[in-house]
């Protein structure tokens, strides 16, 4: 299994979700996370924004999923433009059901 | 070392850090966090925190009538998530079945909507005040 990180535009967080579910992945976690990137935040004329808000996306999708899920993610999340996000894949060894107990997905 | 994070209920919280603490893991990482799981977060009419807002199921509670049904699909579609704290702890190795199991133990009530709990490999960790690695980072 694999967890997915994806940091992406807060608005296009609805747009990743329903994609998401569209292609079988309902399950995941959100949480609104304030970053920068290369370009050392945003600048506007004279102001400068140094942490720039961001939707943190998390999901654990097993390991045949990856490809297919970063993709849906990459292809909604893009606008082209600097401040799209990245996304960050880990393993991850057990998964727990707090439910049930069991070890599975 | 492996992390573990666990989402669980939002009142579940206190008991849990009751029950690490009482194994002698009392530091952990909190974060409030929004998500849903295969029910897709509409699981309005059997479980839930009863803490969450009144309006929360509201847009799925529509009489059925021709005109909700019309109304419901020419609304845009709103993903719904459930308000969850999200717990990460870095432990060693041997202990991480002890507290998956403890972790399990309170926070399990049979209900959609407990949590999950994730595990996975930490490859290094530094304690910032002295600069130690490793095992005793985290010790």
């Amino acid at each position: 299994m694999k967890m997915i990180r994806a940091f992406i535009r807060p608005e296009k967080e609805q747009e990743v979700v329903q994609a998401l579910e569209g292609a079988g992945f309902p399950s995941l976690t959100k949480m609104p996370v304030f970053g920068r990137g290369k370009q050392k935040g945003l600048q506007v004329g004279p102001v400068h924004y140094d942490e720039l808000p961001k939707m943190l996306v998390m999901m654990v999708v097993n390991d045949g999923d990856v490809t297919k899920v970063v993709n849906l993610m990459m292809d909604k999340a893009r606008t082209g433009f600097v401040g799209d996000g990245k996304i960050f894949i880990s393993p991850v060894e057990t998964t727990y059901t707090v439910r049930t107990g069991e070890a599975v997905l | 070392m492996k992390e573990i994070t666990a989402i669980i209920r939002r009142d579940k919280l206190p008991e849990t850090k009751k029950v690490l603490e009482d194994l002698g893991f009392p530091s952990l990482t909190i974060q409030s966090v929004d998500g849903r799981g295969k029910q897709k977060g509409m699981v309005c009419n059997n479980d839930l925190d009863p803490d969450l807002p009144d309006n929360f199921c509201t847009s799925v509670k529509l009489t059925p009538t021709p005109s909700t049904y019309a109304l419901e699909h020419a609304l845009p579609k709103v993903a719904l998530f459930v308000p969850k704290r999200m717990l990460t702890m870095v432990v060693p190795d041997d202990l991480v079945t002890k507290i998956v199991k403890s972790i399990i133990s309170v926070n399990q009530t049979g209900k959609t909507g407990d949590g999950k709990i994730f595990v996975s490999p930490i490859e290094g960790a530094i304690r910032v005040r002295t600069s130690e690695t490793g095992g005793e980072a985290i010790a």
